[in-house]
């Protein structure tokens, strides 16, 4: 015989290693435990069947690619997380590299110059937010129409030529590594986290945060408690921006080269890594942590298919499966 | 006094049609303005105006001496507003959706980078809601799981979280509970007390009379009547709300809006009490549930005991077989055997030489009655344990039974067997056996009958009947199985539990010619059908 009576347990006190187990649970999602685990498997697999994987170099060179991948998608986490897309960081990134590099071949002062190159992502950032939020459109088509105009912007201003010739500080933020302790991290990768850590706080402890998980399923309770709902776009659309023009940066002085072409079709990479990282393409769910896993995921899978011998076309196969599965995973979540 | 808020000359289009027609209205602090209209008056068009929600097309608005141009946010201007559908986010708690827009925590004058005090928020929240009368298990659930009630009320909390200078309630009642909506009237007349002032749009002609200071009636779009609830009544409302004047046409309509409101009092009243009825009958369902699981034990557990009991019958039955067994075949062997003996050696005792004749004859006398005796020990040896039962099996058995019962009791058997009637286990012939045995020692006993038939029949290859009629004065009016052993009658009793034991069917009733029938139903192992040799 079973139980008829289900009784509502009593509300404990909750105490202070509770909160604490709490925090961590928050912190840590099943998906993000499920990703995790994806990922330490990738790991391991590829370390037993390839020499290379874990030689000091090729880990650098991972941990270097996923960086600006995770910086650029914190920021489309955050689109998403709003019930956006944004499909123009691809371009932003090239565009906003190109600027900087501009600006420093014609000697202005490395702090200026990446400002004017943080300052292109912002501004394109804040068209595609202001264009979604004050006339309604679709943010796919928005997106999407912007970052034809920027990839053409890049391309016409240089006419298809890349820039070079940048200051030694620069490039140090690319190819620099610190040491933390006995091994040396590349600075790049330091700034990932940090800016990561950035982004985690700003959406999980202040009001912004709340508003920006509450927009996709409460604009309407928003609007009526007296949010700012089109400002609170167009902050997260300039954000997206502005982390896409960091991520070119980092691009750029990691190649020592801004090219117009950098960055085509990293929309794909940059989705994939945020929706494998468990943001939901209906918003309001998404966590840092997961967007960071995700993108880690990309860059391990993408560097294993290189050192298995996969030819470079094959690489889009396994992404564009990745996403659709993640996709799918997000849909049947959302259906129970 | 200055008006806290003075509008004029508002007009609004929604869509192609003029919604608001140049309406003027001045609030003051304190005072509790009614907006009464039918649905599609414009009364909801013209709150959302003043909300700053709808932008008008013409007209100016003045808040607390300054003019306001639209959209305007209301919050900023200490105006909260009560929507007739509650704004929810779904994904927050629900007491940061008491707190939304308004959170509190550090720094406190920081807009989107404050961090929210949770704790603080859930205290507080809870202590709004209770008011409301609203309880739930935990605030920091997501609001998405709430009702269409507690969203309202969740609404309503969000417009108590700061004192408000001017509170737009516009129509909230159609999701609220009848309490809910007696507790949000007595919230309106606290905030008169504490000097807010109220706009407060209903389509509830009485719940307007019992809060409202001044009502202004809307009729599509324009204010048709600006009066003091002191000295009006539902007439004048009603009258200038559909625009009639003569008093003789209002009064249906009256009518029918009065039996509406009753009428939906009395369902809110009623769906309450079935709420509590529910509630109970749950409570009740529980316990029966609770009974009943008991009596199904028991019954269980009667089941088990029926179950040895029956066990230990037939158990006691097979011993008493074999133990008469055992009797017949010792009187048979051993004592007619040996009286037999004594029979041959008186005889030979008389055949003697010198024997006197009158030893003689008395010794053929004795030897007579040795005779009889013997007679008399196979006929108990029969009664026993029928030989043929064992050696011939049923048929044979039962035909020199009955033969050897008929001359003995003097009333005929008409015995008729199955042709297809075969050797069956022991068990079961015995059991047959012994139920005609009974049933004839009854007909004798009590019938007063002159012919028996048995029937012995197949009536599927798995069962056989078998049926005892006679001719005799049949049952007594109040035959009750039951009661018979305390009368002391065993007999039928005897037979019922027999045929229990074997799983089968036993009924005893008068039939139509007169005299008793029995017929006893006993499923036994297959036997071949006629024709089919396989």
């Amino acid at each position: 015989m079973d139980d008829k009576a289900v009784a509502t347990p009593p509300v404990a006190p909750v105490t202070a290693p509770s909160r604490r187990v709490a925090r961590l649970q928050a912190l840590l999602t099943s998906h993000d435990l499920g990703v995790l685990g994806v990922l330490l498997a990738l790991v391991a697999f590829l370390s037993l069947r390839s020499d290379s994987f874990l030689s000091n170099q090729n880990l650098a060179n991972v941990a270097r690619n996923f960086s600006w991948l995770a910086v650029v998608a914190l920021g489309q986490s955050m689109v998403m997380i709003v019930g956006g897309i944004d499909l123009s960081v691809g371009a932003t990134l090239a565009l906003a590299g190109l600027i900087a590099a501009h600006c420093m071949q014609i000697g202005l002062p490395v702090p200026l110059a990446t400002l004017a190159g943080l300052g292109v992502g912002m501004a394109i950032g804040w068209v595609n937010g202001a264009t979604v939020a004050r006339i309604r459109l679709p943010a796919f088509i928005v997106t999407l129409a912007t970052m034809s105009i920027v990839r053409g912007i890049a391309y016409g201003l240089t006419s298809g030529w890349t820039v070079t010739g940048m200051p030694e500080e620069f490039l140090a933020l690319g190819q620099r590594s610190v040491g933390l302790g006995s091994c040396s991290v590349p600075l790049p990768f330091v700034l990932a986290l940090a800016m990561a850590l950035l982004v985690h706080l700003l959406l999980s402890e202040t009001v912004l945060g709340r508003y920006i998980y509450a927009l996709s399923r409460g604009e309407r309770a928003l609007r009526a408690s007296g949010v700012n709902v089109v400002r609170l776009k167009e902050l997260v659309y300039t954000l997206c921006g502005l982390l896409a023009a960091m991520g070119g940066l980092m691009m750029t002085a990691r190649l020592g080269v801004a090219a117009p072409s950098a960055g085509l079709g990293n929309e794909v990479d940059v989705v994939a890594a945020v929706v494998i990282g468990g943001t939901s393409m209906f918003g309001g769910v998404g966590s840092t942590l997961g967007v960071l896993l995700g993108a880690a995921l990309t860059q391990v899978l993408y560097n294993g298919l290189v050192l298995m011998g996969f030819s470079g076309h094959w690489q889009s196969v396994a992404i564009g499966a990745m996403i659709l599965g993640a996709v799918l995973l997000d849909y049947w979540r959302r259906r129970r | 006094m200055e008006p806290l808020l003075k509008a004029t000359g508002l007009c609004l289009n929604l869509g192609p049609l003029p919604a608001v027609r140049d309406v003027s209205l001045e609030i003051y602090p304190g005072q509790v303005v009614g907006l009464a209209g039918r649905s599609g008056a414009g009364k909801s068009a013209l709150a959302m105006l003043l909300a700053g929600v709808h932008v008008p097309t013409q007209g100016q608005l003045h808040f607390a001496g300054r003019p306001v141009g639209w959209p305007f946010d209301a919050r900023a201007l200490g105006i909260e507003v009560i929507y007739q559908q509650p704004a929810i986010a779904e994904n927050l708690s629900i007491a940061h959706n008491v707190f939304l827009g308004h959170e509190i925590g550090w720094p406190g004058r920081g807009k989107w980078l404050k961090v929210p005090d949770r704790a603080r928020m859930e205290r507080e929240a809870a202590r709004i809601l209770a008011r409301l009368g609203m309880s739930v298990a935990s605030l920091r659930e997501p609001a998405a799981a709430l009702s269409g009630e507690q969203r309202q009320l969740v609404a309503i909390a969000r417009a108590m979280t700061r004192p408000a200078r001017l509170i737009i309630v516009d129509d909230p009642m159609l999701l609220l509970s009848y309490p809910s909506q007696q507790r949000l009237l007595s919230l309106v007349q606290s905030w008169q007390r504490e000097q807010t002032a109220v706009l407060f749009a209903s389509g509830n002609v009485d719940h307007l009379l019992a809060v409202t200071d001044r009502i202004l009636v809307l009729r599509d779009g324009q204010c048709v009547a600006d009066l003091q609830t002191d000295g009006t009544g539902r007439e004048e409302i009603l009258a200038a709300m559909v625009g009639i004047a003569d008093r003789q046409q209002l009064t249906p309509i009256m009518w029918a809006l009065d039996s509406y409101y009753r009428a939906r009092e009395q369902a809110e009243k009623l769906s309450q009490r079935q709420a509590l009825l529910d509630r109970e009958l749950d409570a009740r369902a529980a316990a029966h549930w609770q009974v009943l699981d008991h009596m199904a034990d028991q019954i269980d557990t009667l089941d088990t005991a029926n179950a040895a009991l029956q066990d230990a019958q037939r158990r006691l039955l097979a011993e008493l077989e074999e133990e008469r067994k055992q009797l017949a075949r010792e009187i048979h062997d051993q004592v007619i055997q040996d009286l037999l003996a004594v029979s041959y050696e008186l005889e030979e005792i008389g055949a003697r030489d010198g024997t006197a004749t009158s030893l003689q004859s008395e010794l053929l006398g004795i030897r007579g009655s040795i005779r009889d005796l013997v007679d008399d020990l196979r006929h108990i040896c029969r009664n026993l344990r029928p030989p043929t039962l064992d050696s011939l099996g049923l048929g044979p058995a039962l035909e020199s039974y009955t033969r050897e019962w008929a001359e003995h009791s003097g009333i005929a058997v008409k015995l008729s067997l199955d042709a297809r009637l075969k050797r069956l286990p022991e068990s079961i012939e015995l059991s047959i056996f012994r139920i005609v045995q009974e049933a004839l020692n009854n007909v004798r006993k009590h019938a007063a009958a002159t012919v028996v038939e048995i029937t012995l029949q197949h009536t599927s290859p798995r069962t056989l009947m078998l049926s005892i009629a006679d001719n005799g004065c049949g049952l007594g009016q109040e035959f009750d199985l039951a009661a018979l052993p305390t009368q002391g009658h065993y007999g039928l009793l005897g037979i019922s539990e027999r045929v229990a034991l074997l799983g089968g069917r036993f009924k005893v009733q008068n039939h139509a010619p007169g005299g008793t029938l029995l017929q006893v139903e006993i499923p036994h192992p297959r036997i071949e059908a006629p024709g089919d040799q396989g």
